[in-house]
């Protein structure tokens, strides 16, 4: 399948995937909002088949306000991929947990919970991953200050 | 699922509750104990460990010497590398993938230049592209052989480790010669290569391989067919390939649970598309199969190299200029490649500025670890070492 | 030696020919000391693979320079090589580690991270800037990460720095490495004054200026 009929598949699954623009790979934003079962939909369809999700991470876009939620899936049967994105409020990150559809994604969203601050619904066991548990703040948000961090003093 | 009818009032944060590492532990000790009421207790494995292959820890809640639930605690050698990355040029980002995964610095190099090169539409040279293959692929070998030394020692033979760092430092040295750094080379730049090949280097190389190939045998004879070895490895830790699938493993992980997923032959970059080899697969997906999958890789990685050693084409070995500032253009860009572990991904987030506004790692050993405790429940201890080592855990490329 | 320790030091010294018969025995242990260094296995990222594991393996041999025995068991060592980037997390490890060991005890600090945090000094937020922050470090080796050969010449540096150094009259008194490592003839005030010269020689001062700024800073884990 090439990228155009991908993408065309995808979109005709479900009216709520709109095509993302600006990636090298085929790409569309779901709504956070049933997030779960569209993702059921693209894993569970004949001609599509993605049992892997290989990345799941997150885009604080600071500007607009928003956090992004990344998943590149692939189809390990048919070797195509597809990006899907999700964008969240930066206040108040919520996100339904995806770890019923991909064993991995447990891991992953600890990570994004982690060094970003997205809460996840329905999530088994929703704790940091790398940090501590009493660490303060999330590191990989823009706006993250830390009296420990240096900053480079020349150039 | 009740999610799709989400408002915005359950949509608070205070809503979600967060856990903690205290809170897991008491939740699994608050379980109800076995029906033989046997003492059951917490061990803590690492973060100081010889055979956790760096600082990883493991809570283990064991039911006399049988292990009955695993919790990773991982972030002992987290550096914040992804941060980091948001500060310097892409250039310098070949800097870090070395010290990501250091047992195949050079496929991370060629992933971080590969990646840059696409989202810059960069058009290589065959020459370039044949190195990088060269490159690759005998830094497979050589992830292997140390591989193939610590899995002796892990399981308690000393000698593998003795022969695997042996033929490993020939390797090192041919490396040597050209890079001049024996680990974390920065070799793989973004438009080509840091310098041209030592004159010595295809001689170099073919020397090797004469004298590896027999050498591979004698791997075999010493430790493959070793009685002790099959009762270790044999039924331990089987890992099916749906589960595999789940959980994201890749590499030898994938491979060996009869999964033929390589990126090499799926989705070809560098010259993979124009030689001949074989994608060794296993059956089972127990500890020896992952054993077996690895000593062939060795024996194609040999295949691949022979074939491209004698005819490396002419033609510059950088096509961009050297030291230019490199200004990616808006948007997102993932690029993968096949590494001695598995997929490494990267994931870069362009702004049109010399930074990346974001860059990801999706790390082999990360979601490799995951599928290792869906192995050992229920086994000893020791298989628990066994199939650690079977994985090949790399601890910093799980932290970054 | 638990009989002649640095409790009855003085007493022996007393007698005639005491002083002479305690430098003896300070001869006599630091010489056992400096060639049956027991390392611990403890590697945290890079490092460990040169240092550690290609420096014990065949090709290099830890074992010319007496230190091969390494130990799983911080009990039973008594050289912690920092082999890789120390993080905020493992401190608190680390320091148990260092607490546990046998006295004598000796650290060697390799590679950039373990030195000064390396390349993740700037911009890392769990990065420690030097294990130096966290225990006390007698040699350090420089690269990123160190060739074994680099590490043995810090190693034999270690050996040089106790057979030189200690004594059962002042137990736990060292002799600085960067003392032991220098070549016969140069002193430390010379290298300090040629290093002032050639950096005022290319004006940059400033950054001089930010590191001493940034020697103030203190933090804790």
């Amino acid at each position: 399948m090439n990228r155009t009929e991908l993408l065309s598949t995808v979109l005709s699954l479900s009216t709520e995937f709109s095509p993302r623009e600006k990636t090298d790979r085929p790409a569309v934003l779901a709504p956070v909002q049933g997030l779960t079962d569209l993702m059921l939909k693209l894993r569970d369809h004949s001609e599509l088949s993605f049992d892997m999700l290989t990345v799941a991470t997150a885009i604080d876009w600071i500007k607009e306000g928003k956090i992004e939620l990344v998943y590149i899936l692939i189809s390990s049967t048919f070797k195509h991929s597809l990006q899907v994105g999700a964008l969240l409020d930066r206040e108040k990150p919520v996100a339904p947990s995806l770890s019923s559809v991909w064993a991995i994604a447990e891991w992953q969203e600890r990570e994004i919970f982690d060094l970003f601050g997205v809460r996840y619904l329905n999530h088994p066991d929703l704790r940091r991953l790398l940090l501590e548990d009493d660490w303060n703040g999330h590191p990989l948000r823009k706006d993250y200050v830390d009296d420990f961090m240096l900053e480079r003093p020349w150039r | 699922m009740e999610i799709t009818g989400m408002t915005a009032a359950t949509m608070s944060n205070t809503e979600v509750p967060v856990s903690s590492l205290d809170e897991r532990i008491k939740f699994f000790q608050n379980e109800p104990q076995s029906a033989l009421a046997t003492q059951e207790y917490f061990v803590n494995m690492g973060p100081q460990h010889p055979s956790t292959h760096g600082v990883l820890r493991l809570v283990l809640k064991m039911d006399g010497e049988t292990v009955r639930e695993i919790i990773p605690v991982l972030g002992y050698v987290h550096r914040g590398m992804e941060k980091k990355a948001e500060y310097i040029g892409y250039r310098q980002q070949v800097h870090l993938t070395d010290r990501l995964d250091y047992l195949c610095a050079l496929m991370n190099n060629w992933v971080m230049a590969d990646a840059v090169e696409r989202a810059m539409k960069i058009e290589l040279n065959d020459r370039i592209l044949t190195l990088r293959t060269i490159f690759a692929e005998l830094q497979r070998i050589q992830s292997h052989q140390l591989w193939w030394g610590v899995f002796g020692m892990d399981l308690g033979a000393f000698t593998p480790f003795l022969y695997g760092f042996r033929d490993r430092e020939k390797i090192t040295a041919i490396f040597e010669d050209t890079m001049g750094a024996r680990l974390t080379m920065n070799y793989i730049q973004p438009g080509g290569l840091m310098y041209d090949i030592h004159p010595e280097f295809p001689r170099k190389v073919k020397d090797f391989l004469k004298y590896f190939k027999p050498i591979l045998n004698e791997y075999d004879e010493l430790f493959t067919g070793n009685v002790i070895v099959h009762q270790r490895l044999k039924g331990i830790g089987i890992l099916d390939g749906k589960t595999a699938i789940s959980v994201g493993a890749s590499g030898p992980v994938l491979r060996a649970s009869g999964v033929s997923y390589d990126l090499r032959k799926s989705d070809p970059y560098g010259v993979y598309s124009k030689t001949q080899f074989e994608v060794p697969v296993g059956t089972t997906g127990d500890c020896w199969d992952r054993y077996i999958v690895r000593m062939q890789e060795m024996r194609e990685s040999i295949r691949i190299v022979e074939q491209l050693i004698d005819n490396i084409p002419e033609g510059p070995t950088m096509v961009m200029k050297f030291g230019a500032k490199i200004r990616i253009p808006e948007g997102i860009y993932y690029n993968q490649m096949e590494t001695a572990r598995g997929i490494l991904g990267v994931m870069l987030v362009a702004d049109g500025t010399e930074k990346p506004y974001r860059l990801h790692f999706r790390t082999p050993n990360f979601n490799n670890l995951w599928s290792v405790i869906s192995m050992a429940k229920g086994l000893r201890l020791a298989d628990l070492v066994a199939i650690l080592s079977s994985v090949d855990i790399v601890v910093p490329d799980i932290d970054r | 030696m638990g009989l002649i320790n640095s409790q009855n030091a003085p007493m022996i010294e007393a007698f005639p020919g005491g002083p002479a018969f305690l430098t003896t025995i300070d001869t006599v242990i630091n010489w056992a000391r400096s060639n049956s260094l027991w390392p611990l296995t403890f590697g945290t990222s890079c490092c460990a693979i040169e240092v550690m594991m290609a420096a014990g393996a065949a090709n290099h041999d830890l074992a010319r320079f007496g230190a091969e025995v390494a130990r799983a068991s911080p009990r039973q060592a008594d050289l912690l090589v920092l082999a890789g980037t120390i993080v905020k997390r493992m401190g608190p490890t680390l320091q148990t580690l260092y607490a546990q060991m046998a006295e004598p005890k000796y650290v060697i600090a390799t590679g950039a991270c373990a030195i000064s945090g390396g390349p993740f000094i700037y911009q890392s937020y769990s990065t420690v800037r030097g294990a130096h922050e966290l225990i006390p470090v007698d040699v350090i080796v420089p690269g990123c990460p160190p060739r074994p050969e680099a590490f043995f010449y810090g190693l034999l540096t270690l050996q040089k720095m106790i057979r030189e150094g200690e004594s059962i009259r002042r137990p736990g008194e060292r002799r600085k490495p960067v003392l032991a490592a220098l070549p016969p003839g140069i002193t430390i005030d010379q290298i300090r004054q040629e290093l002032i010269l050639n950096l005022e020689e290319k004006s940059v001062t400033k950054p001089l200026n930010e590191h001493a700024k940034m020697e103030n800073l203190t933090w804790k884990i």
